[in-house]
């Protein structure tokens, strides 16, 4: 490198340099440069996106071989229209002034609006039509209440604003370093008189409401000497500000009233000073409330020790007569972005199992016994129990009744979600939960030793479990809220049954999430 | 492809040539995001919206100058409206404590060769080296600085030469340049 080195070789040096410099980018952005240019065209991704949900659906059908949930699954399918999005526009709609009308009435106007109101209403039965413009788009107040002197907002004003209405300013606030303010449009029937009275009130309004004087604050005065390098520009713009107006309402002096530079610039200055302290957990977390309408599987297996029973023989699944049964999920949580693709989520959820046994209903109750593990050995052994139903496998039932195997639990579902892609308002998640859960209660129906009776026996239902929750959805971004929906898959981790059951259950739900978030 | 062939195609909302015109500006179109950029993935967020503006405003392109030109000013602006949407940007742009900020020695990455320079660049201050990629390496005047980022044309001028200070201040202590010999006369030092 240069030895002796000069300003402008300095210069040179940093363009020079920088204009070497170049990276390649990832295929993502081609991808999506490419689907937001041809979006009747999509790129392969969201081909693969289908088939990634699609796999799981499948996986859960596969893993049933019960042909006759085949039409709840397909009916689950629907999600893929998903993917295709129209570009929203929300800021426009947005932007839009909301305008609320109050009819005449006797009622007195809203309590955050009476100091405004003040002036124009003078006793307490003397109330009046009005109108309340709330802008959504920042403006400029001059010091009067003509409405030609409202900015941003004058195609509204013009089709509320009737010849000797009353133009009020009743709210302003500062939002991203802007002003925004309520405007309310009152019909009154003695226009000068009113009219007068409340070019003070406005000016009073938009800047004593918040009871600080930003001249006295230093930090005000460095940023006034910021914008303003001149330095006496601002105080000057204050002082006209504060100044009685009764110049600018003197006949011919209407051009006074526009908001000047010195003003613009003054409250300009002031938004910026007074703006509010950003709080770094504010738009990083939401709040999420959902519910899974779910598919419930289970898979059966058994732990025997010490005795040559049916139960040690094949698969068990093959012995009985099992349908999936429709359950539920829903909850409440909290989503908070720990980075710009990952969240990290908890809450509390309730959940539903079912599952159905197909069975025959015996016409008297008969002895039978269910196989049990000794907690010290690890033997089995059977214990005697009676029974009103019976196995129908391979068997036609006389009497048929459907058993549920019924759970009720409270979970703590903590993981997180991470975003795989993103275009426009859509967005692709993946996630995982962990889901400490009590069970509260529900029926359980066992299999007897012999395989022929089902034993009530709620008791055998252990009351602490522990589910995972894989999912992936997409999330729309509608205005403030986010919607979210996506295939879930929730696998139970230990048996259904306490330890001692030799019977190990193992059950699973597929289901669709429906998911509203909202940031704070 | 020649130049005329993708302008043509891209005109036409070709995807063959809109990716030929993409894979060929696109790197050095990333090293100017990326300048501008606190990630390398932010940057390619840039990328991209950028791309598409570029694409989308093709019929704009007057062949008046070169084609890298064009596609590298909308670039930049797309950056600095990025930027700007980012209410950290509004507050470091107008840093009025700029003396106090100081460059500790883990700050400086430890990088050799090609991207040192643009490291460094990226290792200032957002507003100092916002200011500095767009006055001594984009060629923007003060008065379009000023106006691109609604700022005091003085700022622009105090923020560049705050930056390049500093700037000058990290590459020194990375001895990528060296110390300018003060100039001296028969008495001593001038």
């Amino acid at each position: 490198m240069e030895n002796e080195f000069y300003t402008d070789e300095f210069e040179q040096l940093l363009k020079e340099k920088a204009d070497q410099f170049s990276m390649y980018p990832s295929k993502r952005v081609w991808h999506s440069i490419y689907n937001n240019l041809h979006p009747s065209r999509r790129w392969p991704s969201v081909v693969i996106s289908l088939f990634f949900i699609s796999s799981l659906i499948l996986i859960g059908y596969l893993n049933t071989g019960e042909n006759s949930i085949t039409r709840q699954i397909n009916s689950n399918s629907n999600i893929s229209t998903s993917f295709v999005s129209e570009k929203a526009s929300p800021e426009k709609i947005s932007r839009k002034p909301e305008v609320v009308t109050y009819s005449k009435t006797t009622q007195q106007p809203e309590l955050q609006y009476n100091n405004a109101f003040a002036d124009v209403i003078t006793n307490e039965t003397d109330f009046y039509a009005y109108t309340v413009v709330k802008s959504n788009m920042p403006v400029y107040l001059s010091a009067t209440t003509a409405s030609t002197d409202i900015k941003t907002i004058p195609e509204t004003l013009e089709t509320i604003n009737n010849p000797g209405d009353i133009v009020q300013t009743v709210n302003t606030y500062i939002r991203s370093n802007q002003i925004f303010a309520d405007i309310a449009v009152i019909n009154k029937k003695n226009k000068t008189t009113i009219a007068k009275s409340s070019v003070n009130s406005n000016t009073e309004n938009m800047i004593v409401s918040n009871n600080t004087d930003p001249v006295k604050s230093p930090a005000a005065d460095e940023a006034n000497t910021l914008l303003n390098p001149a330095g006496n520009q601002t105080n000057t713009g204050l002082a006209k500000l504060n100044a009685p107006k009764e110049n600018a309402d003197a006949p011919g002096n209407e051009d006074k009233r526009a908001v000047t530079n010195e003003e613009k610039a003054w409250m300009e200055n002031y938004a910026f000073q007074n703006k509010p302290v950003a709080k770094k957990w504010k738009g990083r977390l939401g709040y999420q409330v959902y519910v899974t309408p779910a598919v419930n599987y289970r898979k059966l297996t058994t732990k025997v020790k010490g005795s040559a029973t049916p139960f040690a023989q094949g698969d068990i699944n093959h012995s009985i007569s099992q349908k999936p049964g429709f359950g539920f999920e829903a909850g409440v949580g909290l989503n908070y972005a720990v980075a710009k693709r990952l969240l990290v989520k908890a809450g509390v959820q309730f959940n539903y199992t079912n599952y159905n046994i197909a069975a025959d209903r015996a016409t008297h109750p008969i002895t039978t016994t269910i196989l049990l593990n000794d907690p010290a050995t690890g033997y089995s052994y059977s214990s005697a129990r009676t029974s009103t139903t019976s196995n129908t496998f391979n068997a036609a039932p006389a009497r048929p009744v459907t058993l549920h195997n019924r759970t009720y639990q409270v979970s703590l579902p903590v993981g997180f979600g991470y975003k795989l892609s993103s275009q426009d308002n859509v967005e692709w998640f993946a996630g995982a939960t962990l889901q400490p859960s009590y069970y509260f209660g529900g029926k359980a129906h066992l299999i007897s030793t012999d395989l022929k009776s089902y034993v009530s026996d709620p008791s055998s239902i252990s009351s602490w479990n522990l589910n995972v929750g894989i999912e992936t959805y997409m999330n729309f971004k509608l205005g403030t809220y986010n919607f979210q929906v996506g295939p879930q898959v929730r696998y139970q981790v230990n048996s259904t049954y306490k330890r001692d059951v030799a019977l190990i259950e193992k059950p699973y739900a597929i289901g669709l999430k429906f998911g509203l978030t909202k940031g704070f | 492809m020649t130049e005329e062939l993708m302008l043509s195609g891209c005109l036409r909302n070709n995807a063959t040539a809109q990716e030929a015109l993409y894979n060929r500006f696109s790197p050095r179109m990333l090293g100017v995001c990326y300048r501008f950029a606190k990630n390398r993935e932010d940057a390619e967020d840039m990328l991209q919206e950028g791309f598409i503006k570029v694409f989308s405003q093709m019929h704009q392109y007057r062949n008046e100058g070169a084609l890298e030109g064009w596609i590298r000013r909308i670039v930049v602006h797309t950056c600095i409206n990025i930027l700007k949407k980012n209410k950290k940007f509004s507050d470091s742009i107008d840093i009025t404590n700029a003396h106090s900020i100081h460059i500790r020695e883990e700050m400086i990455p430890s990088i050799m060769q090609a991207k040192q320079v643009v490291e460094c660049i990226r290792s200032l201050p957002l507003g100092y080296k916002t200011v500095l990629n767009l006055y001594a390496i984009e060629g923007y005047s003060h008065k379009e600085i000023a106006f691109m980022l609604d700022i005091e044309e003085s700022t622009s001028r105090s923020q560049y030469t705050r930056a390049k200070s500093m700037l000058e201040e990290i590459l020194i202590r990375k001895k990528i340049i060296q110390k300018p010999k003060k100039k001296t006369n028969f008495f001593g030092a001038v």
